[in-house]
């Protein structure tokens, strides 16, 4: 786009052929970046193998292709189980990360609120899930406890992140609003909020496995449907290969949330540095 | 040279460059610029209490361009800052036009530029410079924006995010932002102070050429010496800790200044006796650039 003028030294790499032939050699030795990924997905699966043949279906660990061809004969199980978790993980963390971030902009503003409301956030946060999952059955309604107990399980993190995020605002920036006469909500608009982005987005991938996580505990404690339902279901029937397919299923749709959040939070912030070195 | 010399007669400050007067300049009523009386700011971290300004006084006209220079640390910025209203006062009385610091404020007189050029990195060039207006509800011609960028010559970088800029350019960012508003107290906290010396050069020209014309009172606080004695009409020669002024120095080189004149012997002999004020007790050497 712009041309870089402070660093003269990029443009003269062309010019000097030993430079060029370097660069060159550099990237023909450089593996491809999906390589890694391969690696330790081929470890994951080898180990899976291994612990296969030594322990078997009978300790609970069937091999990946019987789980594979019992998630295939299982399908149409799945999409009313899936459908119903995602449903209520995806409202349990809009509401819970919507609670957070309103929370997180409300100590910024009037910091005497965190005072007052931080050790209630720090409860919610060593509450254990299972000890809250039985109360919230037996006082709410449907869906509703389950999507309450995702609401809990997303809230700190995502507080959290928010908090660094706002907190991490470049100093002087701050003050530069400070002396044209902006109060703290103009500080919050012009700078914070967007300062926040890098690290609540942070916060919320994690909160996205986490929501999953939530919802599926939250039905273990009953209801009629839901990858939770399935999972103690297929358990309790012994059918080891399906709970493992489940399980797996589960997991594929924490990771989907995990990419999707990071997808819009780079999107949302591409005028930041990196964070990870991908 | 004591305080006494700038307290006077110089309502009409010599300014021979002025060839406008500039959008902001108002018909000057006392002709009062910074007046600063027996400011103190004491510092309290943990349970210790460090003085760092102490009985303070200062006075310039109207539209005139002081410099504080003085050894790091020795409290240049917190004058700076008390006078922003980013910093409280501990004792005494500090007034621009003869207005408080929180007033100078609430008004929109104030133009700032720090060190770093705290540029917000998801605005482009233009929309950083537009970043005070939007925030202090100040309206201005539609086409200030451009004029600035042309000033600071940044013609072609107006959609640049300030990741793709080199530090000077950042710097001239933040010299235009800080003039959009048209101020009439410009702050300067060490605005080059990170550059290297061919780019500080080169923006101290820009900055005088941008200043004359628009006439403004301006607060420099610098620790280069040449900086100083090349921007300002008057230079006041900071100690360290706790800070206070040890002489004030008026640069009596005429205006519209020119880079011929960094090599004149007057330049230079005024150099020789700032640095001879700013090292003469000896406890002040600390690596500071001269």
């Amino acid at each position: 786009m712009i041309p870089a003028v402070d660093h003269p030294d990029i443009s003269t790499i062309e010019d000097a052929d030993g430079v060029t032939d370097e660069v060159v050699s550099g990237r023909t030795l450089r593996l491809p970046s999906w390589s890694a990924t391969a690696l330790g997905i081929g470890l994951v699966l080898g180990f899976w193998v291994f612990a296969g043949a030594v322990w078997g279906m009978n300790k609970g660990i069937p091999q990946p292709w019987v789980v594979v061809s019992q998630l295939i004969k299982d399908w149409h199980y799945y999409p009313r189980n899936i459908s119903r978790t995602f449903s209520e993980a995806w409202r349990g963390y809009l509401v819970g990360n919507f609670l957070a971030i309103a929370i997180g902009m409300l100590f910024v503003l009037v910091p005497f609120m965190e005072k007052a409301l931080m050790q209630i956030a720090v409860a919610t946060y060593c509450l254990p899930i299972v000890a809250v999952g039985p109360i919230l059955q037996a006082t709410l309604k449907g869906d509703s406890p389950k999507v309450a107990l995702v609401a809990l399980s997303v809230f700190f993190t995502t507080l959290i992140g928010m908090l660094v995020g706002l907190r991490s605002a470049d100093r002087h920036s701050i003050e530069l609003v400070k002396a044209y006469g902006g109060n703290r909500f103009t500080q919050l608009t012009k700078v914070r909020l967007r300062s926040a982005l890098p690290s609540l987005f942070a916060g919320l991938q994690i909160a996205a496995p986490a929501a999953i996580l939530g919802a599926i505990i939250g039905e273990f404690f009953g209801g009629e449907r839901g990858l939770g339902i399935f999972m103690i279901a297929s358990l309790q029937a012994s059918k080891v290969a399906r709970t493992w397919g489940i399980g797996f299923l589960a997991t594929a749709l924490a990771g989907v949330g995990f990419a999707i959040t990071t997808m819009i939070g780079r999107r949302l912030t591409r005028w930041a540095p990196s964070r990870s070195p991908r | 040279m004591t305080e006494a010399d700038t307290v006077g007669d110089q309502t009409a400050v010599v300014q021979a460059g002025v060839s406008r007067p500039g959008p902001a300049s108002s018909p000057k009523p006392t002709g009062v610029g910074i007046a600063i009386s027996n400011l103190s700011k004491i510092f309290t971290i943990g349970r210790k209490q460090i003085v760092a300004l102490d009985d303070l006084n200062l006075r310039t006209p109207e539209g005139s361009f002081l410099s504080l220079l003085g050894p790091s640390g020795c409290g240049k910025s917190t004058v700076l800052r008390i006078i922003a209203d980013l910093e409280t006062p501990t004792g005494g009385d500090v007034r621009v036009h003869g207005e408080k610091p929180k007033v100078l404020r609430d008004k929109r007189h104030l133009g700032i530029a720090f060190q770093d050029a705290a540029l917000l990195p998801w605005r482009t060039v233009e929309s950083n410079i537009r970043l005070p207006l939007e925030v202090s509800g100040v309206s201005v011609p539609p086409d200030t924006i451009p004029d600035l960028i042309r000033l600071v010559g940044l013609e072609g970088f107006e959609k640049a995010r300030p990741a793709q800029l080199s530090g000077g350019m950042r710097q001239r960012v933040a010299i235009a932002r800080a003039l959009v508003v048209e101020p009439k107290v410009l702050l300067l906290d060490e605005p080059f102070g990170a550059l290297d010396e061919m780019t500080r050069r080169r923006l101290n020209l820009e900055l005088l050429r941008i200043w004359t014309e628009r006439v403004t009172t301006t607060l420099l606080v610098t620790h280069s010496i040449a900086e100083a004695v090349f921007l300002s009409d008057t230079v006041a020669v900071m100690t360290a800790r706790p800070g206070r002024i040890k002489a004030i120095v008026q640069i009596d080189l005429p205006r519209p200044r020119t880079p011929e004149m960094l090599r004149s012997n007057e330049f230079h002999e005024i150099e020789d006796h700032l640095s001879d004020l700013l090292f003469s007790d000896g406890s002040s050497h600390s690596g500071d650039d001269v």
